[in-house]
């Protein structure tokens, strides 16, 4: 898909803004605290209707005011030229696409796929496996909605069990929840399972091209699930109710899966170099895009925030070849790209206002 | 201490479905409005705190022993669907689709909420399936976590022999509903529910 236009209206700092894009590459320069990332998260925030900064949607609506809205226009691979209206409101979301209302979440997901850089990618490797959790539940859940709908049966399950566990619960309520809890996890199981092969095979081939290796880079599930079905997970469940009861939480299941990254069959945070694992994160990105678009069928848009200057001039090169000119790129830093493409659409940001630069490199 | 008037709307929002400003519109209507039906109410619901208790078999509201239901002898009381509140019952009635009998939890397992086995109107029901007159249970709870853990807790209750049949509602499209409007979950569990088409 191809992000034509986009306004915003009491969007964070961006009292109001129109922006019209003629090609495939948009930069946005200006000092910090201006209003580029808040642009990108607007962008962002059409693929799932949430934000990459933040859990709260009510921070997205500028102080003082009733409402924020953002409207994107869209020429779609399915769709066709399309138009979808988001309106948030303190506690409520109203999504509209065409002029007519999305009345389900779970169907809207999907259709828009974006995919962010941000210079906390980094934290995927280094940081604690609750983010590389969140990150693989996110990329699930904007587009499978089965996947969002095992995750959200699981959790509840997970909660209702850890509460009985906190009671001291005895084992004939406890198997009742671990009942939807196993057929969850196995539901989860399975999807990881799969979209994880997918993803390495992506994430091989983008490394592959960013880095210049031989060394193949993979992803996957560390340790590796220990039940493959809803029987085997319920075992596991029963098997641990003392243990579990002892500590009163659930401590085996989906919700303590972690991921590792390797580069030539090591383990990326332990052996990767500074760069490696920059241009790991990188290819981990564009491989989510490859993944979102085989899955979906929609070339999705990236968002790259303040990424690229922190990349020397040959990864950076060597990224723009692995993007390709097919994909649109919105990307946002202090300084003007030196390298790259050179039929960047220029905007300066200031003040959360945006004007347009003449073009040319 | 609150004025009369303020206790009457009090009372009125603990209500369910009620807030401040409808409290106050029923308690205008009530004492300013139209007083003419405030006797009548008042008289309604003593009598039917006076006279309204549950069916000692089911669950149900009744004014005796036994609910209308279960006091029908037309019915077959070999069959019992099992719901979690009375509105569930009164929606299967109004169906006008099934002719057993009924057994009303008035809730569902949920440990989240503080409700355990002991809340619910268990008791009854491993009675009646004690006693071997029930046949064959129809496990009508809602489709989630709790409606779920709910129905395994039941099975597990059962008396040793597998003489009950056990089958649970279909979850799947509305009728008249086509499949374009059906959500993904909804058509998911629609699929796997399918039937042989003969």
């Amino acid at each position: 898909m191809r992000l034509r236009r986009i306004t915003l209206q009491h969007f964070r700092n961006i009292a109001g803004a129109e922006l019209a894009f003629a090609s495939r590459r948009q930069f946005f320069a200006g000092a910090n605290g201006q209003g580029k990332t808040s642009l990108l998260e607007a962008a962002g925030f059409i693929t799932a209707l949430r934000s990459f900064r933040t859990a709260d949607p009510a921070v997205l609506i500028a102080h003082g005011q009733p409402e924020a809205a953002l409207a994107c226009e869209l020429d779609h691979e399915r769709l066709g030229p399309t138009r979808v209206v988001i309106r948030l409101r303190p506690g409520s979301r109203e999504v509209s696409c065409d002029g007519e209302r999305v009345p389900r979440i779970a169907d809207y997901l999907g259709r828009f796929p974006t995919v962010v850089f941000t210079a906390q990618d980094l934290q995927l490797i280094r940081g604690a496996p609750a983010l590389r959790r969140r990150w693989l539940d996110l990329t699930l859940a904007a587009i499978d909605a089965g996947y969002l709908a095992a995750l959200q049966s699981y959790h509840r399950a997970l909660d209702e069990r850890n509460r009985l566990l906190k009671l001291g619960g005895p084992p004939a309520e406890l198997a009742a929840f671990e009942h939807p809890l196993a057929a969850a996890a196995a539901v989860l199981g399975v999807k990881r399972g799969a979209a994880l092969a997918e993803l390495t095979h992506c994430l091989a081939a983008a490394y592959g091209r960013i880095a210049a290796a031989v060394e193949p880079a993979a992803v996957g599930l560390a340790p590796v699930a220990p039940a493959a079905d809803a029987d085997g997970w319920r075992r596991i469940y029963a098997d641990g109710r003392t243990r579990d009861l002892r500590f009163r939480t659930t401590l085996a299941g989906p919700h303590r899966d972690d991921l590792e990254f390797t580069l030539g069959g090591r383990s990326a945070r332990d052996f990767g170099s500074e760069g490696e694992q920059r241009s790991l994160m990188l290819a981990l990105r564009l491989a989510q895009a490859d993944f979102f678009q085989a899955r979906s069928g929609v070339e999705p848009v990236l968002l790259a925030d303040d990424v690229l200057g922190e990349l020397d001039a040959g990864r950076r090169e060597r990224f723009w070849a692995a993007v390709g000119s097919a994909r649109q790129v919105l990307a946002t830093g202090t300084r003007p790209p030196d390298t790259g493409p050179d039929d960047w659409e220029r905007f300066r940001v200031a003040g959360g206002a945006f004007a347009m630069e003449a073009s040319g490199a | 201490m609150a004025s009369a008037y303020e206790q009457l709307q009090q009372q009125l929002k603990q209500l369910p479905g009620l807030g401040y400003r409808s409290a106050e519109r029923l308690a205008l209507h009530l004492l300013v409005e139209k007083p003419a039906r405030l006797p009548a109410l008042v008289q309604a619901l003593e009598e039917a705190a006076r006279t309204v208790r549950r069916c000692t078999r089911c669950g149900n509201l009744a004014e005796g022993d036994l609910c209308v239901i279960c006091a029908d002898a037309r019915r077959d009381q070999a069959v019992v669907c099992v719901v979690e509140h009375v509105p569930d019952l009164a929606a299967f009635e109004r169906s006008g689709a099934y002719r057993g009998g009924y057994h009303v939890l008035h809730g569902k397992l949920s440990p989240m909420h503080g409700v355990g086995p002991a809340d619910l109107n268990l008791a009854a029901l491993t009675a009646r399936l004690a006693d071997g007159t029930v046949r064959e249970l129809i496990l009508a709870l809602s489709n989630d976590v709790e409606g779920e853990a709910t129905c395994h807790f039941l099975t597990q209750q059962l008396p040793p022999g597998g003489t009950v049949k056990v089958s649970r509602i279909g979850f799947g499209l509305p009728s008249g509903g086509g499949v374009l409007y059906a959500d993904s979950v909804t058509l998911r569990s629609a699929l796997e529910a399918r039937r042989e088409y003969s």
